[in-house]
């Protein structure tokens, strides 16, 4: 009879919901204080989680977001009982200008001192005040080796016809509309409208040739060979450089994007000495080495440099020719001049 | 009587339709590529690093907790909601209520999910299991009323007057009369509220708490960086589970019912 | 008396849904509402006063042409869900009660695993080196650079894939309590199977066809991690430019703006043609009006 089967259904997932709410409670000790750090998916080695927990007595919990926008859209609209946050460089500067961050103390984070002081020139929190570095990766062009005959290291490659349809470029107005803006050798700050018009220009043509604007699943793309050319991060291709012995990674002539994810602790953190401990903990050189070995990206940490693998410390995509690294910025956040960006954006999106 | 067999031949195509991707997802589980896109070989070390995973079970326990709760809390409201709307359907305050029934179904997510965090925020209310559960329960009573309100279509209420004048309680007549002409009703409704809950992602990622992540919340974010066979391998281990149970409760149900004679 | 008793009887079964709904959807809504008059600070918050400037600012000639991808897309997708679902819906109403509860999961099971994984997996089918791709190709229907992916074609696919389970129970549901010896009647009256499956069957099914198209093409209006995911730089739509303007250019009140837009897009007919159907009108149709 129905109505039994449904009875029998509902007693069954009552029943499981008893025995997942006791097991939640359980789990949970209330003695050990809890240090909630909010990042992107699988952004710290989890024995080194581990390691901190047991020697500070606490517990690490964990929350991810998957881009800085959607995580500031969250915060911006009320959410709280984050501690650390590892945003982007320039979102933080516009965290701080809201006035969601709180300042660092330094006391309390002596091993930041190893932070390499070449990255620090460039970037946007220099003294550290709000911000410590974390995590540095480039954007540049990755491609299959066997398929793209000719290939220059510049940004015109989007405009080869040949390769229509089989390339992306990246789904962020900033890092698009910045690589057109290296390529004509203008400054990805700039917020000067003739210059962005003539980059958006630039962008127009370059979008004929596309398969799309894409943000993550370029890895995907190219390693299974849907792409043959693509926009990506330094990080992410070294991943998939690991399954795909054909794909090189380059950074353009021209220069482009450094970014970097910075730590930093919410104002309405509850857990600020842990937090303190928690990023001091990050930059102890072997600590550092470890986890860049692990995720793949370069922690600025100089000390932490002659402690890594070879792959890594020789692999001109993550430490970058100087002439080149001089050609390269880091994204600065535009305030109101946002809008220009935006603007120039949805024409391209919109045209045809 | 011939019986037209097209209905059959169209529910076989969306069948295979359904399960052509979860192929795909099942055999990509066992692709040692962390990228999906080429085959490079069997492995199984995608269920190995999944059980090392305890942050993906943790996220699939309060996916599951906040499924079953939601789709109690959405039936219960929304048959409530589709009872009123059928037996009193001339009245204007179900014509308004009817509005209110299918309006959350247009407004997009994103805002749904930043207007009740700021709502929660305002109101001071905590984020966490509860808020979520509070969310997916919104949007959920609206499929429920709605399928459920299918169901009732020309069910004529003088049966339950009738039932009553017989002696029967309210309540009895509740219990032996309603409820079982609604339950495939609420068998549809529930497994919609169910898999809505269990998927929604937006709307979650706004109002959920520090410490309480669901399994979609997990799976979006590990695009950047994470290996996301993993969530092909644990997707593979839960249609096993299911379809393991429903054999198992099949060949149970028929050698019951041989035996109770049908 | 009986009238008072009646009276109650029906605030008490609207009050549960009626309070729920409004205290959760009605107040936030409304903030949605009132976001889209206030202006926008360039840092993604809100400013103090109100301007209308935002939604004059909805004129722009590029969302008509996004509003009209978005309403054809929604529209194509919810025809070819209907087209499959009732089919569907009846043969698992039809079928004997072991096998329709067999067919109700194995309809439904499908997708309770993650969606994004379910849209990777389309990725995959769809790939231009796959062996759907290569398929067509020789079967002519295809050439060797045509694109599978990253067109509207896919996202209405996918949409459909997305969709189809949430049109095929509701009419499952409507369908289950149907007569069917009443089709049967009919034919033997002289009707054919399928004025028979016309005039008889769908109007029994009524509302849980309603049910179906709103339960589809609503949410596909606002759907924009498909179009995200496998469209191309031409399928971009109404969701994908409102979740643009929240994350990206970080301005609420014009997303709030675009959002009302959308609501009044869906409003206004449906509330167009219950205020055609009259005053006496019932809104759950019943075949005979009988004192209750």
């Amino acid at each position: 009879m129905k109505l039994r089967m449904l009875l029998r259904f509902a007693l069954g997932a009552a029943v499981i919901a008893a025995g997942f709410l006791t097991a939640g409670c359980g789990g949970g000790a209330k003695e050990q204080p809890a240090l909630h750090v909010y990042t992107w998916s699988d952004y710290v080695k989890p024995e080194l989680v581990a390691r901190f927990e047991s020697e500070n007595n606490c517990k690490v919990v964990i929350d991810t977001f998957d881009s800085n926008e959607a995580m500031y859209a969250k915060l911006k609209a009320g959410a709280t009982g984050y501690d650390v946050i590892t945003p982007t460089s320039y979102m933080v500067s516009l965290m701080r200008s809201q006035d969601m961050l709180q300042p660092l103390d330094k006391t309390m984070i002596p091993s930041v001192t190893h932070v390499d002081a070449d990255y620090l020139a460039v970037a946007l929190d220099k003294g550290m005040e709000y911000s410590v570095p974390y995590m540095l990766t480039n954007t540049g062009i990755a491609y299959l080796k066997s398929k793209v005959d000719g290939f220059e290291p510049t940004w015109a490659m989007f405009e080869r016809t040949d390769l229509k349809g089989r390339m992306v470029m990246l789904n962020d107005m900033r890092e698009t509309i910045g690589a057109a803006l290296k390529y004509l050798g203008y400054s990805l700050n700039s917020t000067n409208p003739e210059e962005l018009a003539a980059a958006g220009a630039v962008v127009k043509k370059w979008k004929a040739n596309l398969a799309k604007f894409e943000n993550e699943q370029y890895k995907t793309g190219i390693a299974s060979g849907e792409f043959l050319l693509v926009h990506g991060y330094s990080g992410d291709i070294l991943q998939v450089q690991a399954e795909n012995a054909d794909i090189a990674f380059v950074m353009p002539r021209e220069g482009g994007v450094l970014s970097c994810d910075d730590l930093v602790i919410a104002k309405s953190a509850k857990e600020v000495k842990l937090a303190h401990a928690y990023i001091n903990f990050l930059h102890d050189p072997k600590v550092a080495a470890e986890n860049t070995e692990f995720i793949q990206y370069l922690c600025p940490n100089k000390d932490a440099y002659p402690l890594l693998s070879e792959a890594i410390r020789l692999n001109p995509g993550i430490f970058l020719a100087p002439e080149i690294q001089a050609k390269c910025e880091v994204l600065a956040d535009l305030g109101e001049k946002n809008a220009l960006y935006v603007k120039i954006w949805d024409e391209i999106k919109a045209g045809k | 009587m011939k019986r037209s067999r097209f209905p059959f031949i169209v529910t076989g195509f969306v069948l295979v339709f359904f399960y052509l991707p979860i192929l795909f997802l099942v055999v990509d589980s066992f692709n040692a590529s962390r990228f999906g896109g080429a085959w490079r070989g069997f492995s199984f070390k995608w269920y190995e690093r999944l059980f090392h995973e305890p942050a993906i079970w943790e996220a699939a326990k309060n996916t599951l907790f906040i499924a079953v709760v939601v789709t109690f809390l959405s039936l219960v409201l929304g048959t409530v909601s589709a009872l009123a709307l059928h037996r009193f359907a001339k009245s204007r305050l179900q014509r308004f209520h009817y509005t209110l029934i299918y309006t959350p179904l247009v407004v997009p997510e994103i805002l749904m999910g930043i207007s009740l965090l700021m709502a929660f925020v305002a109101a001071g209310v905590r984020l966490g299991m509860a808020t979520i559960i509070l969310a997916h329960v919104t949007f959920c009573v609206s499929y429920v009323a709605l399928v459920v309100l299918g169901r009732l279509q020309d069910f004529d209420f003088t049966i339950i007057e009738a039932a009553r004048d017989l002696g029967a309680t309210g309540w009895q007549a509740a219990r032996r009369v309603l409820l079982p002409m609604l339950a495939p009703g609420l068998a549809a409704a529930g497994l919609i509220a169910f898999t809505l809950s269990v998927d929604d992602f937006v709307i979650t990622f706004f109002v959920a708490g520090p410490g309480s992540t669901t399994l979609p919340i997990r799976v979006y974010s590990m695009i950047k960086h994470g290996a996301t066979p993993m969530i092909n391998a644990l997707s593979t281990l839960l249609l096993a589970l299911t379809f393991t149970t429903v054999i198992v409760s099949q060949r149970l149900s028929k050698s019951g019912a041989m035996e109770g004679g049908q | 008396m009986k009238r008072l008793r009646k009276r109650a009887q029906e605030l008490l079964l609207t009050a549960p849904s009626f309070v729920w709904l409004s205290l959760f959807f009605l107040i936030p809504t409304a903030l949605v509402f009132i976001l889209a008059f206030r202006p926008a600070d360039p840092f993604g918050g809100i400013g103090k006063g109100w301007t209308t400037a935002t939604i004059k600012g909805l004129a722009d000639p590029q969302y008509l042409a996004i509003a009209l991808r978005t309403l054809w897309v929604s529209f194509l997708s919810t025809g070819i869900c209907m087209l499959l679902a009732v089919p569907t819906g009846y043969a698992v109403a039809r079928a004997s009660e072991r096998r329709r509860n067999m067919l109700l999961l194995l309809v439904i099971v499908p997708f309770w695993t993650s969606f994004l994984i379910r849209v990777f997996a389309w990725k995959s089918i769809l790939h231009p080196e796959g062996f759907m791709k290569k398929g067509l190709v020789l079967l002519g229907l295809a050439d060797p650079s045509s694109q599978l992916l990253y067109n509207l074609g896919a996202v209405i696919m996918v949409t459909v894939y997305t969709f189809l389970p949430f049109a095929i129970l509701p009419i499952y549901a409507a369908a289950e309590k149907f007569d069917f010896r009443l089709i049967e009647a009919a034919r033997d009256l002289g009707a054919t199977s399928f004025e028979a499956f016309r005039k008889i069957f769908l109007p029994g099914i009524r509302q849980g066809l309603i049910t179906a198209v709103l339960v589809v093409f609503i949410p596909a209006l606002g759907s924009y991690i498909i179009p995200d995911i496998v469209g191309g730089p031409g399928s971009e739509l109404l969701g994908n430019k409102i979740a643009q303007r929240v994350f990206v250019d970080r301005n609420l009140p014009l997303a709030g703006g675009l959002s009302i837009v959308l609501i009044l897009a869906v409003l206004a007919p449906l509330l167009a043609v219950l205020a055609l159907q009259g005053k006496g009108s019932r809104i759950a149709p019943k075949r005979e009006e009988t004192e209750t």
